[in-house]
């Protein structure tokens, strides 16, 4: 098997690594452009290709309506729930998505899961190029408050993108494990906390850290957060109030969200980050009147324009430690994650609410990513010296009489976590159980979080006499599970649960196929072609020196090595063993180097000493 | 029908080698994770009597032991069928810590699997001896969606059910105090193999306790709703 990589799957970027093992550090890959961060950004290109991370950034100015970003704000939700983003993301809904959105990209419409899987498989090729080997188990982080249908979705997405998902980790708690406190001899025993403000998502983890006889275990005490909250906020903010002064001195409305908007949303992101560094940026904005828009922001203004969103994280901030029964002060260390938290409004708030500094040692934009990488580690090789226990950020519930819901698994529980209920028929001859699962912390189920609604089948007996244990079931990446049995025959039913929010397996089976049109080449396949090529030319080098005159001077034997070799890599290329051509390609250039000496010119000898013969 | 003395696991097969396991998580023959057993219990799986006094520290240590053995991500290569049992197995554990950690689960629980939980026929009703004070109650906080509505003078009403929410706080701790005797009475019927009839009647008290616990608590939530 293939080794396992930790890929943080984000709203901006998305990111992934490894734990080398000679160091055994976590480490982040870099792209073709020596980048480790791949922007989440897609486009669908009018011939049919799929392109994915910087050059797809350059497309949202050119063709934003066949390129997307932010994306993961859209996974596991209902088109009923991302109305109010429509107004602030340039997102092409389908006026026929139902309980899943479909996403317009040019004259094709995808899934959100679909959009990300096309993320997951330009980062998969990404590694499988660094490696030289096929990639194809991964854990994938989530923001811990992702609800069951935004974690399903996320599964999904590896799935499509050809990807066993081992695990889905929550992102704050990937970040304790890439700073490795359980190392700092101050932090065992020690309560830490994580504030991880993203670009489209906001998670706060209060975890307890456990040295124990067989190694160091991370317990997560307590998760909030808000999956809707983040530097997108920001730009969001930056860009109304921008519109709102074009508006009123130049009459130019913004509102569509056309190449000009997204020019200058690009404008305003620079803008922002330069405010982390200096007090005060001028932004220069050439309209379409022919007029230059001039504004000068500082950093006060920035801050007083943000505040708002600060303020917004405090509330799941003082409720996870109060569901820890911790106090602000009683935190042995704070850590920021989260590009966004690069903003010294936000440092300087974390630092005043914590009375403590927080650490910023790594880089924010790659931290949870490398925590992927030591979780994925972990998997591959057994729990050995570090464990982590996380919980389910939001509480199941079963739907009662009168619309009240039960609760079943609290929130904050350890997962996997576990609940069973014993249902009955209400009158005779009764043959369906209607049940209704639902997440959330309200009282009612109007107000929660539907996650599925399924029909028990029973036998038609008379009423009160069937016994039927549910079990509801949540497993360690926070994904629901839901068995029944016949307490009476010790039956077990399966039970289709069709989620209320996402793809169903029919779904998945039909987009698993579609997405074969779409997929690069396999890693193996697209190995081999490169070696093909490569070894065309070396074949194509050789014939023509051994044409050359100055051949006539090599030695017989020489020369029947290199028939020998030439006919081993022709033969090899028939096959489709790429090392094997591989294997060859560098036989063939170590018989020809005498070859290769002759064929110089003297006068160029000395330069080209050593060189193969397909280079000279 | 139901024991108190320690109980440990009936023996059972391992799945695995089919050899007896008499071990409580894994079979001492191959090693393998076993299933839990049908008739285990909270009590049974951290190897403690069904006693209401637990020394958290000892439970702690023994919760994070056993999810060291037994969490999923010790099986992410086993076979299919050691992952499921993984899964089922930590997520049992999972659920029993979560329950005796907290004294008043664990009460629940324990009365739950000696049979002899009983839910308040009427959630609703008030012990009788706290009926005036819920009608006052209930009054203060008609009164305040009432002046809340009209645009009203808030500021005495709320301080009325701040008083209020306080005296239902200090009843919750005094039925937590008798709980908690109550608890002690259990032990020790426990610890001296009383009979049949004087755990029934520690049972019966305990039971009654929960109720009255779980009335008052819901009296002090509604009213920290209204003054939120």
């Amino acid at each position: 098997m293939g080794r396992i990589v930790g890929i943080d799957l984000g709203t901006t970027n998305s990111l992934i690594g490894y734990v080398d093992a000679k160091t055994g550090l976590p480490k982040c890959i870099p792209g073709p452009a020596g980048s480790t961060l791949c922007p989440s950004i897609v486009s669908l290109d009018p011939d049919g290709s799929i392109i994915v991370g910087e050059p797809a950034r350059r497309r949202l100015l050119t063709q934003p309506e066949r390129t997307i970003y932010s994306v993961k704000r859209l996974m596991g939700r209902g088109p009923a729930d991302v109305q109010s983003e429509l107004k602030l993301f340039p997102f092409r809904i389908d006026p026929n998505s139902n309980h899943v959105i479909r996403v317009r990209l040019g004259e094709r419409i995808f899934t959100p899961p679909e959009i990300s899987s096309f993320i997951l498989r330009e980062l998969k090729n990404w590694a499988e190029a660094y490696f030289g080997e096929t990639v194809d188990r991964a854990v994938i982080t989530v923001p811990a408050y992702f609800n069951d249908a935004q974690r399903q979705a996320t599964k999904d997405a590896g799935k499509l993108a050809g990807l066993e998902v081992l695990r889905l980790v929550n992102e704050p708690t990937a970040a304790a494990l890439a700073y490795g406190l359980h190392e700092k001899p101050a932090a065992a025993g020690g309560k830490v906390a994580v504030y991880d403000l993203g670009g489209g998502t906001f998670d706060i983890s209060v975890l307890k850290l456990i040295a124990t006889n067989e190694g160091d275990i991370y317990q997560v005490l307590s998760t909030n957060g808000d999956t809707h909250l983040g530097g997108d906020d920001i730009d969001n903010l930056l860009q109304a109030f921008v519109h709102e002064q074009i508006l009123q001195t130049d009459r130019i409305d913004f509102s569509p969200h056309g190449e000009l908007a997204q020019e200058l949303r690009k404008e305003l992101i620079a803008v922002k980050h330069k405010l982390s560094e200096t007090e005060s940026v001028t932004l220069r904005f050439p309209l379409p009147n022919g007029k230059v828009f001039v504004h000068e922001f500082t950093r006060g203004a920035l801050e007083a324009l943000i505040r708002p969103v600060v303020d917004r994280t405090m509330a799941p901030v003082k409720q996870a430690l109060a569901d820890a029964h911790l106090k602000p002060g009683e935190m042995d260390e704070v850590v920021l994650v989260g590009g966004t938290t690069r903003t010294p409004l936000i440092r300087r708030t974390v630092q005043e609410f914590f009375d403590r500094k927080p650490h910023t040692e790594l880089n924010p934009d790659e931290v949870v990513a490398l925590g992927a990488a030591v979780q994925a580690n972990i998997l591959d090789r057994g729990v050995q010296n570090m464990l982590l226990l996380d919980v389910t950020p939001l509480s199941l519930g079963i739907e009662t009489y009168g619309g009240a819901v039960a609760k079943v698994i609290p929130r904050n529980s350890t997962i996997p976590a576990s609940a069973q209920e014993l249902y009955t028929t209400g009158v005779d001859n009764q043959t369906g159980i209607d049940i209704h699962v639902l997440q959330g912390e309200r009282e009612l189920a109007k107000d929660c979080r539907s996650l599925a609604r399924f029909i028990l089948r029973v036998p038609p007996v008379p009423a009160g006499l069937p016994r039927i244990e549910v079990k509801f079931l949540i497993d360690a990446n926070g994904i629901l599970q839901v068995s029944a049995k016949d307490i009476r025959t010790g039956e077990q039913h399966t039970i289709e649960v069709q989620p209320s929010y996402g793809l169903n397996d029919n779904d998945i089976e039909r987009m698993l196929e579609e997405s074969i049109e779409y997929a690069e080449q396999d890693f193996a396949e697209r190995q081999v072609i490169e070696a093909r090529t490569e070894a065309e030319s070396i074949l194509a080098a050789t014939a023509k020196a051994l044409a050359n005159p100055s051949a006539a001077s090599l030695p017989g034997t020489e020369r029947a090595k290199i028939d020998v070799f030439v006919a081993a890599l022709r033969e090899a290329v028939q096959g489709s063993d790429y090392k094997q051509i591989r294997r060859q390609i560098d036989e063939l250039n170590q018989a020809t180097e005498h070859l290769a000496e002759l064929l110089m010119n003297s006068a160029l000898q000395t330069a080209l000493e050593g060189k193969k013969l397909a280079e000279v | 029908m139901s024991t108190s003395l320690p109980m440990t696991n009936p023996p059972l097969v391992c799945w695995n080698c089919h050899e007896r396991a008499v071990g409580t998580h894994f079979c001492p023959s191959c090693g393998k994770v076993l299933q839990v057993p049908a008739k285990s219990d909270y009590f049974a799986m951290f190897e403690m009597p069904r006693k209401l006094w637990i020394e958290m520290g000892s439970l702690e240590q023994k919760f994070l032991q056993l999810s060291w053995k037994l969490h999923p991500d010790n099986f992410v290569n086993a076979t299919p069928e050691e992952r499921e049992i993984s899964l089922k197995r930590s997520s049992e554990l999972n659920d029993a810590y979560r329950t005796l950690r907290d004294p008043v689960a664990r009460v629940e629980y324990l009365l739950a699997i000696e049979g002899s939980r009983k839910e308040g026929q009427n959630k609703q009703q008030a012990p009788p001896e706290l009926l005036e004070e819920v009608f006052e109650l209930n009054e203060s906080l008609d009164e305040l969606r009432g002046a809340r509505a009209s645009g009203g003078d808030t500021a005495s009403l709320r301080q009325n059910l701040e008083a209020a929410e306080k005296h239902f706080e200090e009843k919750l701790s005094e039925v937590d105090g008798q709980l908690q005797t109550a608890a002690r009475e259990w032990d020790k019927a426990v610890d001296e193999s009383a009979d049949e009839t004087r755990r029934k009647g520690v049972m019966s008290k305990l039971n009654e306790l929960l109720n009255r616990r779980s009335y008052i608590r819901n009296l002090v939530v509604n009213v920290q709703k209204e003054l939120l």
